[in-house]
């Protein structure tokens, strides 16, 4: 019988990985047994290969539908990751043994409803979710997603990190009886612990798994098999030879369904590992993990010196004496605490008080780059990739597109087929968060240009990782990142943006979608201003898209549902508005109806129209809404220069008010005074309301009138100032000219001109004479 | 000694190791950590002094800071590495406070104190001298008259400077040579006072008003600084006002009831609402009067509210007594200021469930 035993680890834990390294070596076992997805056995080789560093994460998905997908991420500091290195260097075989995700990603598995979560199936629910752990009385699924967390509560810590941090991770020797003590722990734990009903399934299928897979290694004829499984299973993997147990789980894992997956190898980041949302519980300080992991001893003087050389970087004073002090600090609070030697927590705090003077945003670089960290991973270039790396570097090579140059502008002729497939993929990447290319004018500014400045970041590679999680291709990625936003907008105006950055990037299923979205969100929709914002944009897609060669047929059908019903509520949105929300009443009415201008539809105009109409017919609505209306439909030519002048004539009557009135004339003259210079008789109505008014009241309105003339181009003002100064009289500039104009004088000057350039016909005098004076 | 207990007793104010004397001495016997040399307690007692605790005699320690424990043990460990301690932070957050009962855990004694102002001069920090036998004997020891500063590195104790920024630029560097050859010269007798073991220095700032004279840089990276917050929530900074108000109205003797939770909790609301300037639901935001409204002014509002009530009420603490305070704590600038209390009494006070009769106090009085 072989023997075998069983390593109860902490994921990503550097003591943890420490304490098994230790183990391993004492042990030597020709048979490494590693908690992971059996599915990724074949890559396991690959983690020695040159040109593999971690940080790294093994993706498993199903080919079919990449949006099924777990990531099992490892660092340098990962005990799996350790095991697996320790094994093939010693030649031994090394095998995941976790349930397949053949069967955990298979429909039908677990509970019969598919799990409800929209982030991938957390492949092992990690330890270390920190800060659950300050509830005093927590249920029992607490304890089975976080049973670390619950024995540091016990003794008094306030997060399993830095239980285990004082405990393990910073234990300055590496100890084999560790791995002992946790297994008797767990046990103490899981008796008192439930699970909920679809975890326990999961659970069981998988420690039995697990289990079978150890009997058969036994089988196979290993000598010293070592199990490397995270803390949580040790108790149930050691039942393995129990009587009964083999029989058990084989009908535990009988009938399970199965599909198709596949596996690869993908860089990964620091950053991402300490993300707390997402793919797994994160790390919450992989840099400090690391720095534990690569330096053994005087760990907390090398993390301060770092600390003060990366505020000198930044140029901040941080003197040696200061890192001196800082380590001390940290060293006195350690022993304070009772801990043999300083923790992050202490470390911390001594850099807070000793190198930034307790100002704040020393601490976050500090946080940012020494305690999360920036490394990022590589994976050998011959390895696997995930499904939507493979599509980006054929997309690449096919529009001739190199990541890894240097940054440059590039201008694309649309009309051109590559051109147009290189502005797709670009507006595509940056949907799912790269943005390798930046939008700039383009020279010649033509429609048919577009202008980019491309800028590669090597940290993108992650992202493209990552977003296999929503598809298998870059534009399945794209699609379905927009997909999540269009189902969080709350507004109509939000979606609206949306169509363009999705028409930008020829995506059609999800146009589709996000217009579906639009037309149902716009139908139950109160907000009538809303739907006002959202229609510029459409309108300007509807009428210019094509240039792309996207189809905009269904944009313009989303105009046309939009136009009806913002003219519907037109009326109603606009009573009792005050000065400032009638300003930007005014300017949505504007776009709008610039709006419609664009797409040249006759209905649509008509039914805006009417609703503009019934908007100045109003009586107690905002004068500078009702004021545009009108001019709206004068410069449409939907009322003529009468009725214009008797709606003016109305507004500006006494009983209205001077208030309203002076807003009224504000909301009809606003950026364009050209209806007073060529409509003589609605110049002569404002002028008679003017000189109407008493001293006071003039006093009152003068600001409200002057900022409307303000808004007035100067020659139109100048135009509209001449022609109140002559009433009928000539057109300015020939007025003057005529008053001083002696005949008899400019007579006696022809014969001396005539003189000088020879007989000339009259008109040519005339000109000259122009000339000369 | 019984008379100098019952001069001490008489005292308006007394320092806190004469209020905590109990305290001190129930630690001291039940601390058998070690100590670092020249200190009355260990370092974790001490902090369980600040936070207080319940010691194996079964003796109850009363909480003397009310916030978090970390910083605490920052402020401790800093003055166990011997090195010197600033407490920076907003008005009425605790640093005198904190300053006075670590000197008094840590050496017996609080009183060795500088007040700094813009006139503190160099004598009050280095040695003045005794003019009279200055011109009698010509310079000696004898005629050194010895600063706070010089005292407590003599006897090894706890030293502490209020509003260290209130002082001179000039002035302020003659801490240089204290904090970091831990001697301080007397050239005119070529000679030098030595720091005995147990010497530090704590020093206090206000980190909100800028009219006032930055640390050097040489001089701050002396320092180990520790920023003592607003309380973080509204049931400490209660807590915190019933404590001190209930100490306060026994040493002033005051025969008025102990003020109910609600109308400590009523004052401490608004106090908060203001300074944050958001109500306490976060449902809508609330302008900002000039003034900091610290816990330190709820404690004298809560307090003086007390009095009016012994004296002129009936014995109660009820919304009127408390109006004037509060609106006198608020308005710190008439025009502006006033506005701001009017506005915050009709928005938030008026449409607030039980609070009628505050409102209308403060209708009455304004």
């Amino acid at each position: 019988m072989p023997e075998i035993r069983l390593f109860g680890i902490r994921h990503h834990g550097p003591g943890s990985a420490r304490s098994l390294k230790a183990a391993l070596d004492a042990f030597n076992p020709d048979c490494l047994l590693i908690e992971g997805p059996p599915d990724a056995d074949a890559l396991i080789p690959l983690s020695v290969q040159e040109g593999m560093a971690p940080p790294v994460a093994l993706l498993v998905y199903r080919p079919d539908r990449p949006r099924d997908c777990a990531f099992f991420p490892f660092a340098a500091f990962s005990p799996e990751w350790v095991a697996m290195h320790h094994g093939i260097a010693a030649g031994a075989g090394v095998r995941f043994i976790d349930l397949p995700h053949a069967i955990q990603l298979a429909d039908g598995f677990g509970a019969p409803e598919a799990p409800p979560e929209v982030a991938p199936i957390d492949a092992e629910p990690v330890s270390e979710a920190a800060g659950n752990a300050s509830e005093h009385q927590p249920a029992p699924a607490a304890i089975r997603r976080d049973p670390l967390g619950e024995l540091a509560a016990l003794a008094g810590y306030p997060d399993g990190e830095r239980w285990w941090d004082a405990l393990v991770e910073s234990r300055a020797g590496a100890d084999g009886d560790v791995f002992a003590a946790i297994g008797e722990a767990m046990a103490a734990l899981r008796e008192g612990a439930e699970t909920d009903a679809d975890e326990a399934f999961r659970e069981a299928a998988r420690e039995a798994h697990m289990r079978s897979a150890i009997r058969k290694a036994a089988k196979e004829g290993f000598g010293r098999i070592a199990v490397v499984c995270g803390a949580w299973h040790v108790p149930a993997l050691a039942r393995h030879d129990a009587k009964g147990q083999a029989t058990a789980d084989a009908a535990t894992l009988k009938n399970l369904p199965k599909t198709k997956v596949a596996a690869a190898w993908a860089p990964w980041s620091y950053e991402r590992l300490a993300m707390a949302s997402g793919y797994r519980a994160g790390v919450l300080s992989p840099e400090w993990y690391d720095t534990l992991w690569h330096h053994e001893g005087r760990v907390a003087a090398r993390w301060l010196a770092r600390a003060a050389a990366l505020l000198r970087e930044n140029d901040l004073d941080a003197s040696p004496a200061s890192v001196i002090e800082a380590a001390r600090l940290a060293e006195a609070l350690a022993g304070f605490r009772g801990r043999s030697r300083p923790s992050l927590d202490d470390l911390d705090e001594a850099a807070q008080a000793t190198l930034c003077f307790a100002d704040p945003a020393p601490m976050g670089l500090i946080r940012r780059k020494l305690v999360i960290g920036e490394r990022l991973g590589a994976t050998p270039p011959d390895s696997p990739g995930t499904p939507v790396e493979a599509d980006f570097a054929a997309q690449c090579k096919r529009l001739r597109l190199k990541p890894g140059a240097s940054a440059g502008e590039i201008t694309l002729d649309l009309r051109k087929e590559t051109d147009l497939a290189r502005s797709h993929f670009l507006n595509r990447l940056a949907l799912i968060g790269i943005p390798w290319g930046t939008r700039r004018e383009a020279r010649g500014r033509g429609t048919f240009k577009e202008g980019w400045f491309l800028s590669w970041e090597p940290e993108w590679v992650v992202e493209l990782v990552a977003a296999s999680a929503e598809g298998g291709t870059i534009a399945e990625a794209a699609a379905g990142r927009v997909r999540t936003r269009a189902h969080g907008a709350t507004r109509v105006a939000d979606l609206s943006g949306l169509i363009g950055t999705l028409l930008d990037a020829d995506l059609a299923e999800a146009t589709a979608e996000v217009i579906r979205a639009l037309n149902d969100r716009a139908a139950v929709s109160a907000d009538v201003f809303d739907l006002m914002d959202a229609l510029p944009a459409l309108a300007e897609l509807a009428r210019y898209g094509s240039v792309r060669a996207a189809d905009t047929a269904p944009v313009l059908a989303v105009v046309r549902g939009l136009v009806p019903r913002a003219a519907a509520g037109l009326v109603a949105a606009c009573q009792s508005l005050d000065d400032d929300a009638a300003s930007a009443a005014k300017t949505r009415i504007v776009a709008v109806s610039g709006a419609i201008a664009l797409i040249e539809e006759p209905e649509l105009r008509a039914v805006w129209g009417e609703a503009l109409r019934a908007l100045a017919d109003q009586e107690h609505v905002h004068g500078r809404v009702v004021g545009r209306a009108a001019r709206l439909l004068f410069d449409d030519r939907a009322i003529d220069a009468g009725e214009a002048g008797a709606r003016l004539r109305l507004a500006l009557s006494r009983a209205s008010g001077a208030g309203p009135a002076a807003a009224w004339i504000e909301g009809f003259l606003e950026d364009s005074g050209t209806v007073l210079i060529h409509g003589r008789e609605l110049l002569a109505v404002v002028d008679a309301w003017l000189c109407g008014l008493d001293a006071d009241l003039f006093t009152e309105l003068l600001p409200l009138v002057r900022r409307t003339f303000a808004t007035l181009a100067p020659a139109e003002r100048r135009a509209v100032g001449e022609a109140l100064a002559r009433p009928g009289g000539a057109a300015p500039g020939e007025a003057e000219g005529a008053e001083h104009f002696d005949a008899a004088r400019a007579a006696r000057v022809l014969p001396i001109l005539h003189l000088l350039l020879g007989p000339e016909p009259a008109r040519t005098a005339g000109e000259t004479t122009g000339d000369a004076a | 000694m019984t008379s100098t207990n019952a001069v001490k007793a008489a005292q308006l104010r007394q320092a806190a190791e004469d209020a905590f004397a109990e305290e001190i001495a129930a630690l001291r016997q039940s601390d058998d950590r070690p100590r670092p040399p020249n200190w009355g307690m260990s370092p974790q007692a001490v902090v369980t002094y600040l936070l207080g605790g319940r010691l194996a005699s079964g003796f109850e320690v009363t909480p003397k800071y009310i916030g978090d424990r970390r910083l605490m043990e920052v402020a401790v460990a800093t003055l166990a590495t011997d090195r010197a301690l600033l407490l920076l932070g907003v008005p009425g957050t605790a640093k005198s406070w904190v300053s006075e009962h670590l000197a008094a855990a840590i050496c017996g004694t609080s009183r060795l104190i500088v007040q700094g102002t813009a006139g503190t001069s160099e004598e009050a920090i280095r040695y003045g001298w005794n003019y009279a036998l200055l011109l009698a004997k010509g310079p000696s020891r004898e005629a050194v008259v010895a600063s706070p500063i010089m005292r407590a590195m003599n006897e090894g104790r706890i030293a502490r400077v209020e509003e260290l920024t209130r002082i001179p630029s000039e002035t302020q560097d003659s801490f240089i040579t204290v904090l970091s050859e831990k001697t301080l010269p007397i050239p005119e007798l070529n000679e030098e006072v030595a720091a005995q073991k147990g010497f530090n220095l704590i020093a206090t700032a206000n980190n909100r008003d800028r009219g006032v004279n930055e640390l050097s840089s040489a001089l701050k990276r002396r320092f180990n600084t520790v920023v003592l917050p607003p309380p973080a929530t509204i049931e400490a900074e209660i807590a915190i006002v019933e404590t001190r108000v209930a100490a306060l109205g026994r040493a002033f003797e005051i025969p008025a009831e102990p003020p109910g939770a609600e109308q400590i909790r009523r004052v401490v609301t608004i106090f908060r609402e203001l300074r944050e300037g958001i109500t306490a639901d976060g449902k809508s935001k609330v302008k900002q009067p000039s003034g900091t409204l610290s816990t330190a002014e709820a404690i004298s509002v809560v307090g003086s509210g007390l009095a009016l009530a012994a004296h002129f009420g009936d014995g109660r603490l009820s919304a009127h007594d408390l109006v004037s305070g509060i609106s006198g704590a608020v308005v710190k600038d008439p025009v502006q200021d006033a506005i701001v209390w009017r506005e915050y009494l009709e928005t938030v006070v008026k449409e607030r469930d039980g609070w009628k009769d505050l409102y209308q106090a403060a209708r009455a009085s304004a």
